[in-house]
């Protein structure tokens, strides 16, 4: 039987992964609701914040957190680059975005991760910092200091994109945008402007949950996938259109796992999980905190 | 009898085509052509039968993966405990598969878009979940099956056959499906649902029916595709990858024909091979080149590459659905 040491523990882990997931899904959220583009290369350029922050820890012994300050501006311009340059022409040419962007973005996975594996080879790499495997203890609960700095990182940029979204007059257009196209149009916002921030904000977000994902666990070039469908997830229970709904998705979705985990083998895990969203899809199929 | 005349010439070509490819083994090809001839055909068999739900009726499945492993399976069972041949049982697949089809997608057929894309994408991941927790499927240890007692050329040259008789047939049926009242109601479906409903066709049936068959047809190919590789196991069978691919070949092909993802199947399995085989330039780069192209590929022609050939063609009177 489960004892509340164990069942505390649990809790704790599972809201550290869930903040995670939840700065992942975020961008992927946002990409989605404005461009209607189902962007399956969102985690891949998370990986690729990962491996710079690695890369710069190894090199010239930055620590990872102070290597925010050049990967979130770096993915920033990338997702800039990437919406200017492909997803912005696809969108001229065809109406059924979604499908194409899909093929699309499936490249990029490809061409990314093939990549990484050529420099980095396929080996699952650890950031290791001066206080990877110290913990704080609450009780008789560990935190793990890695986590917890995971967890005020995620915590802060939800914030972040939280206030964007609510509080700046820019954020109020992608917000325009993401409800009604034309009419943001209409009233003259400058529609390219707008996608272009929305895609340098997911990369750079995106980017930041890597380096989250990294702190806590190993990576390797592959590791995207298995962090696509966990943000899938996310944007299904948190549903389309909501930060908030994000964030209490990603935390639900963080629980879940860590719960079930202390109960029956991992693949079961996701085994249950699965049937489950596929029960959420067929009850709120707009998710639990649609607006 | 103008029709008549302006059709031949257009028959001689794919019959000179279809000649060829039968006789191929004829010629006493290197095994490796006529392994790759079977892996092509495969996938043009996969992408045809996906286009069926996922091109007529627009809604993409991204878990046709599962009906492959579900047919994969069967077979394998079928040949373990009754020794029956997979060229056989493989229909037992298929009708499993659709089962499973029907019982998947009356629920989720009602969602749309990348909703629906999303339930049947977790279907494609908890199938192998499935697979490996089963001591019927011998959990992840997977089933061999037995070699066909011919040498290696002639085993070879009898799947590539199977493969291509199956591949034509699935061709042939996605054919009649688009000159059919089926067919034009999933198109009905696929360009605006509700307005479809409205006029009086009954759009769930359809949708469910055309699941179920899509998914008869990949089960049977997932049979013939065990038995050749003589080993099934969940991460083989059950490969996401593979569905992803398959919904790419069909995109890139062109959605709205049944010539679009033969087309599309072809180019992606030729790239893939070229890259990986000829070039020796190591995995990775060849990937990477394999993405570049997709890339270039949907940048130029996001439509897929059908609509572009099509327009080159004199207008008919009638459009083709």
């Amino acid at each position: 039987m489960i004892t509340g040491y164990e069942f505390g523990q649990a809790v704790v882990s599972g809201l550290f992964i869930g903040a995670t997931y939840a700065v992942l899904s975020v961008g992927f959220s946002l990409t989605w609701g404005v461009t209607k583009v189902i962007n399956l290369s969102h985690c891949v350029f998370a990986l690729v914040g990962a491996y710079i922050a690695y890369w710069l820890l190894v090199l010239y012994g930055i620590d990872p957190l102070l290597s925010l300050l050049i990967v979130i501006p770096l993915l920033f311009l990338l997702g800039i680059a990437m919406h200017q340059f492909l997803i912005r022409e696809i969108a001229k040419k065809t109406k059924d975005i979604t499908s194409t962007s899909m093929i699309l973005t499936f490249g990029i996975i490809v061409i990314v991760e093939n990549l990484l594996t050529y420099f980095y080879k396929a080996d699952p790499r650890l950031v290791t910092t001066s206080y990877t495997g110290r913990s704080l203890f609450l009780g008789s609960v560990a935190l793990p200091i890695t986590s917890l700095i995971s967890f005020a990182l995620a915590a802060v940029t939800i914030a972040a994109v939280y206030f964007f979204l609510h509080g700046t007059y820019t954020g109020k257009a992608v917000q325009a945008v993401w409800q009604e196209r034309e009419g943001a149009m209409l009233s003259g916002i400058d529609i390219n402007r707008v996608t272009a921030i929305t895609y340098g904000l997911a990369l750079a977000t995106a980017s930041i949950g890597g380096i989250c994902m990294a702190l806590m666990y190993s990576i390797s070039p592959t590791a995207d996938f298995t962090w696509l469908i966990f943000v899938f997830l996310v944007t299904i229970v948190g549903g389309l259109g909501s930060v908030i709904g994000v964030a209490v998705g990603g935390l639900a979705v963080g629980l879940v796992i860590s719960l079930c985990s202390a109960f029956i083998p991992l693949s079961l895990v996701h085994l249950i999980l699965f049937i489950m969203l596929i029960i959420m899809l067929l009850v709120r199929p707009r998710g639990l905190f649609r607006r | 009898m103008k029709k008549v005349k302006a059709r031949n010439p257009k028959l001689i070509i794919p019959i000179i085509i279809l000649a060829f490819l039968f006789l191929f083994p004829l010629l006493k090809p290197g095994i490796y052509y006529l392994s790759f001839g079977f892996i092509l055909f495969t996938y043009i068999a996969l992408a045809c039968s996906w286009n069926i739900i996922g091109g007529y009726a627009g809604y993409l499945s991204f878990g046709h993966v599962a009906f492959f492993g579900i047919g994969a399976y069967t077979t394998a069972l079928f040949l373990e405990h009754f020794g029956l041949s997979p060229f056989y049982t493989c229909l037992a697949g298929g009708i499993l598969a659709a089962i499973v089809a029907g019982i998947f997608g009356y629920p989720c057929l009602r969602l749309k878009g990348a909703y629906f894309a999303l339930a049947t994408l977790c279907l494609a991941l908890v199938m192998p979940v499935v697979a490996s927790h089963l001591e019927l499927t011998h959990t992840v240890v997977g089933i061999w099956m037995p070699l066909l007692p011919f040498s290696v050329f002639t085993s070879r040259a009898i799947f590539y056959e199977a493969m291509l008789a199956l591949t034509l047939v699935i061709v042939f049926i996605c054919r009649r499906i688009e000159r059919s009242k089926f067919g034009l109601g999933l198109c009905s479906i696929r360009e605006d649902e509700d307005t479809a409903q409205t006029l009086g066709v009954d759009t769930t049936r359809l949708k469910v029916a055309a699941f179920m068959l899509s998914a008869f047809l990949t089960g049977i190919v997932g049979g013939i595709y065990a038995y050749y590789r003589t080993y099934v196991a969940p991460p083989l069978v059950f490969d996401v990858f593979m569905s992803i691919i398959i919904v790419m070949m069909a995109i890139l092909g062109g959605r709205q024909s049944w010539i679009g993802p033969v087309i599309g199947a072809s180019i992606l399995t030729i790239i893939s091979e070229v890259t990986t085989t000829y070039l020796g330039i190591g995995m990775e780069l060849s990937r990477i080149i394999y993405g570049l192209l997709l890339v270039i590929i949907i940048m130029f022609l996001p439509k897929g590459i059908l609509p572009y050939i099509r327009w080159r063609r004199p207008p008919r009177e009638k459009r083709s659905l």
